[in-house]
C-alpha cells in the first residue's frame, strides 16, 4: 500500500508544520493527535504494527492527556469566556477534522486490500519484538525501567509543589 | 474474498445510516408534535431553582493530574510487559527473571510514591 504511506506521510508532515505554527495551545494539540496517529499509519505501512499501536495508545492516548493537563494546570489556554459557541466555531475544529478525514481514507484503502499492506521490507511481528527485547537488548529492558523510576519519582514531586502554595 | 470482506462492511454501513436516520427521525417527530411556547426565563440556566451566579467558565483543581502523571509511567510499563507475555514460553527462565528485576525496580519507586503519600487523595 505505497498510496496509504505516502497520504499517511504527507498528512504526518503537514499536521505537523500546522502544530508549530497555531497560536492557540489547544489548537495545536488537536494537530499534534492528527500527526501522531499519521505517524502510526506510516509506522503499519512500513512492517511495524507492534509500533504503531504503541505509537496510538501511549502518544495519543497518554502524553496528549498529559499535555491538556499542562496546558489546564498552567492555565495558558486563555480566552476563557462565557461565550461557548465562540470555542466551537468551525475555525478550530476544520483542519484537524479534514486531516483526519484523509487518514481515514488511507486507513480504509488498507482494510479494503486486505491485511498484507507494506510497503516493502519484512513485517516484524510483536513476538519477534519480546525475543530480541528479552534476549539481546535486555540491559536496555533494565536501564529503561530505571529511567521509569526516575520519571515515578518526578511525578510525585511535581505532584507535591503543586498543593504547597495553597498551605496543605 | 476480497468482494465477501467488502460486504461484510456494507452491512455496518446500512448501520449507521439507520442509526444516524433513527436519532434523526425521533428529533424530527418531537420538533413537529410539540408545543412551542419560549420565554427568557425558560431559557435561563437551571441551578436547583437558584439564580446562577458568575459563569462556569472559571479555572478549577485537576486533583487526579498526580494519577495522571504515574498512570504514564505504568502504561509505558505495561509496553514493556506485552511483548515480553507473548514469548513468555520461549523467552523462559532467563525472560522471567530479567521481567522480574524490571518490575522490582518499578515496584520500589511505586512503594516510594505511596509512603510518600503521592497517592493519597487530597
Amino acid at each position: 500500500m505505497t498510496v496509504a504511506f505516502y497520504i499517511a506521510g504527507a498528512v504526518a508532515v503537514i499536521a505537523t508544520l500546522l502544530v508549530v505554527t497555531r497560536r492557540s495551545t489547544i489548537h495545536a494539540l488537536l494537530y499534534l493527535v492528527v500527526s501522531l496517529f499519521a505517524v502510526a499509519v506510516v509506522f503499519y505501512t512500513l512492517g511495524a504494527p507492534f509500533v504503531a499501536a504503541l505509537e496510538v495508545i501511549v502518544y495519543a492516548g497518554a502524553i496528549i492527556v498529559l499535555f491538556l493537563f499542562t496546558v489546564m494546570l498552567l492555565n495558558i489556554g486563555g480566552e476563557a469566556g462565557p461565550d461557548a459557541r465562540r470555542r466551537l466555531r468551525p475555525a478550530s475544529w476544520i483542519g484537524p477534522g479534514v486531516l483526519a478525514a484523509v487518514l481515514l481514507v488511507g486507513l480504509v484503502a488498507i482494510i479494503a486490500s486486505g491485511a498484507n499492506a507494506r510497503v516493502g521490507g519484512r513485517a516484524v511481528e510483536p513476538r519477534e519484538v519480546g525475543v530480541a527485547l528479552y534476549g539481546p537488548y535486555a540491559i536496555g529492558v533494565e536501564l529503561a525501567s530505571t529511567l521509569l523510576l526516575a520519571a515515578l519519582i518526578g511525578a510525585r514531586h511535581l505532584g507535591q509543589r503543586r498543593r504547597e502554595p495553597d498551605g496543605r | 474474498m476480497t468482494t465477501a470482506f467488502l460486504t461484510n462492511w456494507i452491512y455496518v454501513a446500512v448501520f449507521i445510516v439507520a442509526g444516524a436516520a433513527m436519532v434523526v427521525g425521533i428529533l424530527l417527530m418531537s420538533r413537529l408534535v410539540y408545543p412551542i411556547h419560549p420565554s427568557p426565563e425558560k431559557y435561563s440556566t437551571y441551578e436547583c431553582g437558584i439564580e446562577p451566579v458568575g459563569d462556569s467558565w472559571h479555572p478549577f483543581a485537576v486533583r487526579y493530574h498526580i494519577f495522571a502523571l504515574l498512570f504514564l509511567v505504568f502504561d509505558v510499563e505495561a509496553i514493556f510487559l506485552f511483548p515480553w507475555a507473548i514469548t513468555f514460553r520461549r523467552l523462559g527462565t532467563s525472560g522471567f527473571v530479567e521481567v522480574l528485576v524490571f518490575i522490582a525496580v518499578l515496584a520500589v519507586g511505586l512503594a516510594y510514591a505511596w509512603l510518600k503519600g503521592a497517592l493519597e487523595w487530597v
